[in-house]
């Protein structure tokens, strides 16, 4: 792996740079004081913000909240019987966009959906149209934020793989990890911006990379849990706590980097005519499971919240390997219930270690 | 909870694929002209379909077990099995019970009026691995449909499977299906055994539960493999009947129902545990149902 040092006054030129051949998109403060993953229009004004978590995730630029799958188009003869009924699909355009200043977990997410969305099953080409031309350039955290168990999930502080090129704040400067080609090209084309790492900056960037694991706030337990479920030890009390505790939102869905969960429906432009969307779905819904005639086969009453732990700590495990909790935290401040992954874990833990003690 | 994550479930993964690889955009319909309307009961109708492109009908292949998405206009789409079997000609055809919405406007369609398809999408019945075997079927309402189009596949490829036998339940006489089609079955030598809940003056068969038809088969392990569909709890009764018969749960066959939207394994509304059904299933074996009590 090649290593760089990119001087963080030569930051905003490079990105200058590239945004000639990209469109940007990076954590950006907003006049309300929030910071979110946004489109950069003019670097001058924009706000980078690299010291707080950014509130949403990557999750809307691939999947977008709502988007328009193809329109449908009717004609009828005079019985108004249905004598052309065709969809026209309506792909996103694929412009080439530069993610900057991506976290190690919000780029583990995107990892997860293209699982999702193209490995493991069908082609989504939605997906894919978003996702071509995509290229990123991670930041390490060197201070992981309150709610943050990514320690846990092992999908921070710092990447391994999965990014183009991954920073690390060392001061005056960025440490500059090349990943995969599209990353070295950027570091070839504007190679001027980037020095040679000598053995001070990697000592340095090692330095970083190791503080960081010992300053996780929260001893998020997820091994221990996964375990347990694994076991078939079923916290039946724990769901059925949580799921009085929730108030059916989907906040924690919508918020969380990996719930890729969607509903497709028509929407009539007109008598013959309308288009095809998918819009986010969340299975803490009472009605995701819904069948018609109100017959549901999930008991939504103790099992709402079941699915959304079971999914992302046993399931996805099983079928790939590895939780789809990337422990951002998100869902943590999302929910006004408390209904959230931490909370989750700890309370199965503890439910677990009184039934041992036979409490 | 015990997790069976076995070769056939793999198996299943790989047939599903197929389809998800042959569009290349998974979510796009294609139109289908409703060539027919054949009239099951007041509240099923079956239509014979075929592809607008001659292209698509000559492409087109299914397997029994597999299901289409429907398309109405302004309506959204419904997964619905194939009746038919692909041995009975180019088409397909699709039986379906006015339930909601958009099979109530389905049930307005006439002849010459074009729907929107799309698959076949799912995982089949093992038609390959049930040969040489005889095959009890077990169907209750419009769960007959899938299991007709076995039937038709095992009367077309007669040589290739042993005894059939047809056990039929509904509600009453009038809500049975495919009656034409049962006098033909029984005339090629099929067992057919109907049990209604509610009896009239003209019915002569079975009143009673599906499940004490099964009684008056005779069941033989090691020969007999069992397909069943219908409501969930009539399901969850016919496969611990079937299991104390002496069958083993790997030689019964379901398939399942849940909500649907992408049908293709994406959309996660038809998750059932850790598989989600459109695409793990909807066919299973009994072997792959970890508890009977969600069907
Ligand atoms: C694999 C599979 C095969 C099926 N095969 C047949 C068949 O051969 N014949 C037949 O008559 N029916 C079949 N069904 C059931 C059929 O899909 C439902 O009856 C139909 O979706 C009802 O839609 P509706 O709009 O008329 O009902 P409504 O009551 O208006 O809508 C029901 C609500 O449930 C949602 N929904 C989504 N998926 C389903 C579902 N699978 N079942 C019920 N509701 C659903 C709808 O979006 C809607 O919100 C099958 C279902 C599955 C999953
Ligand atoms: S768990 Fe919390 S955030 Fe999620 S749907 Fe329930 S109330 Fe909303
Ligand atoms: S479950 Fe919560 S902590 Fe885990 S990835 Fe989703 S939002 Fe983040
Ligand atoms: S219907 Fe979308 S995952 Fe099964």
């Amino acid at each position: 792996m090649e290593t760089r040092i990119l001087h963080k006054d030569h930051l905003v030129p490079l990105l200058r740079r590239l945004s000639r051949n990209y469109r940007l998109v990076a954590p950006v403060r907003n006049e309300y004081g929030d910071t979110l993953y946004s489109v950069i229009h003019d670097l001058d004004s924009a706000r980078i913000d690299l010291d707080q978590q950014p509130q949403g995730s990557l999750k809307p630029f691939f999947f977008p909240q709502s988007e328009v799958l193809c329109q449908y188009a009717l004609d009828r003869n005079h019985d108004g019987g249905q004598t052309r009924y065709a969809f026209y699909p309506q792909l996103p355009e694929n412009r080439p966009t530069l993610y900057f200043g991506v976290r190690s977990c919000d780029m583990m997410a995107v990892m997860y959906m293209d699982l999702i969305f193209f490995q493991s099953r069908g082609q989504d080409i939605y997906y894919a149209r978003h996702r071509e031309n995509a290229v990123f350039i991670t930041i390490g955290c060197n201070h992981p934020f309150p709610n943050c168990f990514c320690n846990a999930t092992r999908t921070g502080p710092f990447l391994e793989h999965g990014y183009d090129l991954q920073l690390t704040d060392i001061g005056e400067q960025y440490f500059v990890e090349t990943g995969r080609a599209r990353g070295r090209k950027i570091v070839e084309a504007w190679s001027w911006f980037f020095s040679t790492a000598g053995e001070r900056e990697r000592r340095a960037q090692f330095q970083a990379a190791l503080e960081a694991r010992g300053l996780f706030s929260s001893l998020v337990h997820v091994d221990l849990a996964i375990k347990l479920l694994e076991e078939g030890d079923e916290p039946t009390a724990v769901f059925t706590e949580l799921s009085r505790r929730c108030q059916d939102c989907g906040g924690c869905a919508f918020i969380c980097p990996t719930c890729t969960c969607f509903n497709i429906h028509d929407q009539p432009r007109t008598d013959d005519s309308g288009e095809r969307v998918r819009t986010w779905d969340a299975c803490t819904f009472r009605g995701f499971t819904r069948m018609c005639g109100d017959h549901n086969p999930v008991d939504v009453e103790t099992q709402r919240v079941r699915k959304r732990f079971l999914h992302k700590l046993l399931h996805d495990v099983r079928h790939h390997g590895r939780t789809s909790c990337m422990g951002c935290g998100r869902c943590v401040g999302m929910c006004f219930g408390g209904v959230d992954m931490i909370r989750f874990i700890t309370m199965m833990c503890q439910y677990e270690a009184a039934q041992e003690t036979g409490e | 909870m015990k997790q069976t994550n076995s070769t056939p479930h793999r198996k299943n993964r790989e047939r599903a694929r197929q389809f998800a690889q042959m569009s290349d955009n998974i979510y796009l319909p294609c139109q289908a002209r409703v060539d027919e309307i054949i009239r099951e009961n007041d509240q099923v109708l079956t239509f014979v379909c075929s592809f607008e492109d001659v292209l698509c009908n000559k492409d087109f292949s299914y397997v029994p077990g597999q299901f289409m998405m429907v398309s109405m206009p302004h309506l959204g789409e419904a997964p619905i099995s194939f009746s038919s079997s692909p041995t009975e000609g180019t088409g397909f055809r699709l039986t379906v019970r006015r339930a909601g919405r958009l099979t109530s406007a389905m049930h307005e369609l006439k002849p010459g009026d074009q729907i929107g398809v799309r698959g076949p999408c799912g995982t089949p019945f093992p038609v390959r691995e049930l040969e040489g075997s005889n095959l009890l079927f077990v169907g209750g309402g419009i769960g007959m449909a899938p299991l007709r189009s076995v039937v038709q596949y095992a009367l077309a490829n007669r040589e290739r499977y042993g005894d059939i036998t047809v056990l039929y339940g509904a509600r009453t006489p009038a809500d049975l299906c495919f009656r034409k089609e049962i006098g033909l079955w029984r005339r090629q030598g099929v067992t057919c055994l109907l049990s209604v809940d509610h009896g009239d003056e003209n019915w002569t068969e079975h009143v009673g539960l599906v499940t004490e038809l099964l009684d008056q088969v005779q069941v033989s392990p090691a020969s007999d493999r069992a397909l069943v569909c219908g409501p969930g709890i009539m399901m969850r009764f016919v496969l611990q009947k079937l299991v104390t018969l002496g069958l083993e749960p790997g030689s019964i066959w379901t398939t399942l129902e849940r909500h649907m939207k992408c049908g293709v394994g994406i959309c996660g509304h038809c998750h059932f545990e850790d598989r989600l059904v459109c695409w793990d299933g909807p066919v299973f074996s009994m072997a792959q149902l970890p508890d009977l009590e969600n069907l």
